[in-house]
Parts: C-alpha cells; structure tokens; sequence
C-alpha cells in the first residue's frame, strides 16, 4: 500500500496517472478562477488545483486530515434526497 | 456553382457538469466543420430531444452521458435508450468521474464504452480520439478525413 509520503516523492505524470486510474473521485470546488477537484487515494487525499479545467495542472496537494474536506461538503447537493 | 455541404455528424452529450460541458465541446472543436456537439444539462432532456426525433432526423453518431446526474442518472437514460428502436445500436459513451468496476460492467452489459474524465491535458487529448473511435468505422473515417 502506497503511504502519504511515498505518493509526494513521486513526479506529477506519475501522481496523475495513479489518481487517474485507481483514485475516487470526491468532489470539486472553485476558489477564484482555480477549479480543485478532490481525489481519494488508498488512505489519503489529493487535490489537483487547475489553472484551467481538467487541463493545465498548476499543483497537486495532498494530505490525510478530513478536516481538509469542509469545503467539499457544502458542494454536495442533497436536495434530491429531501 | 452551387457547393451543397454534408450534414455535419451529431454528437449529444449531457452532463449537468457546466466545466465538463465546456470541456468536451472544447475537444471537438478541431471537428467542427463536421460534427455538432448538442449539450444537455440532464439525461432527462437529453433522452426527451431524442425521443421527440423522426426518422427524417440524422441519427446521433455518438451519444456521450455523464453517470451522476440529477433528476435522471446516465446510466437509467442508456437503459431506456437501448429499449428505443432507434438508438439500440447507437454508439454511446459513459463519461464519467467513476471508475468503479460496477458502472464499467453496466456500460459493457449495454454495449457502451466507459471512459473515466481526465485529469490532465495529455489524456484529454486521447479520450477525444477514443470518443471518435466509438463512432461506426464510416463516420471516423469521415470524421478524420476532413482534420
């Protein structure tokens, strides 16, 4: 199992392709004209800041406290479970 | 000399993903000239425009839909899609954030291509292709042959 720290050492083509193919897509949030899109990743977390949208990468962040998650939970749109 | 242009080839998409959206219609642009992507922001209207076509209408050469959606999923419009006549051998694609083996099983068992949305520019770049690559032989050949 890949750990936290041996996720960060390794390049960003590499980091992409793994999110890509085993990460769980958590959700997405805008901050500016940033869109971050939250990936969960055996035990952890990464968000993909994008300079543009699902194109140009400008930073991978990644990290494990939930409490790193808030912003992702007023994206979620609950209104069709009401 | 009057110059008659061929039909352009129909793609619909729906996704309630406004950036998604943006995205896919930015992708086929370098196509333009030969194929139209129609946008819906459900697979409810999606699945209604394509209901309400007759026979005189072009068939879409492809249809691409997004799983999470509200009101109805991707997944329920291809069910009902491949119970319509008309679209049970059409070309559709689940574009999707999922990678889940369950929603790639449920797109093969409905003769459907699975493609995960992108992270980056290079694999936006092959997803286009493979999105033509789902087309009937004729149409990517067409399709290519004009880029």
């Amino acid at each position: 199992m890949m750990t936290l720290y041996d996720f960060t050492l390794l390049p960003d083509r590499d980091k992409i392709n793994l999110l890509y193919e085993q990460g769980v897509y958590i959700g997405k949030r805008k901050t500016g004209n940033t869109s971050i899109i939250l990936y969960q990743f055996e035990g952890f977390y990464a968000e993909v800041f994008y300079r543009t949208y699902r194109r140009h990468i400008e930073t991978i962040s990644c990290f494990a406290e939930t409490t790193r998650l808030d912003p992702y939970l007023t994206e979620i749109n609950v209104e069709h479970l009401v | 000399m009057t110059k008659f242009l061929a039909p352009k080839h129909i793609v619909v998409y729906a996704d309630d993903d406004a950036d998604d959206i943006e995205l896919v219609e930015d992708a086929f642009k370098r196509y333009a000239t030969n194929v139209e992507v129609i946008t819906f922001k459900d697979a409810s209207q999606a699945l209604s425009y394509l209901k309400n076509q007759t026979d005189l209408d072009p068939l879409p050469c492809l249809i691409i839909l997004d799983i999470n959606m509200p009101l109805m999923d991707g997944k329920e419009a291809l069910m009902r899609l491949r119970q319509l006549q008309r679209y049970e051998a059409t070309p559709v694609v689940l574009f999707t954030t999922s990678s889940l083996p369950l929603d790639k099983d449920f797109a093969r068992r409905y003769e459907a291509g699975f493609i995960t949305k992108p992270l980056g520019y290079e694999q936006m770049e092959l997803i286009t292709k493979e999105f033509i690559n789902h087309c009937t032989e004729e149409t990517q050949k067409k399709i290519r042959r004009i880029n």
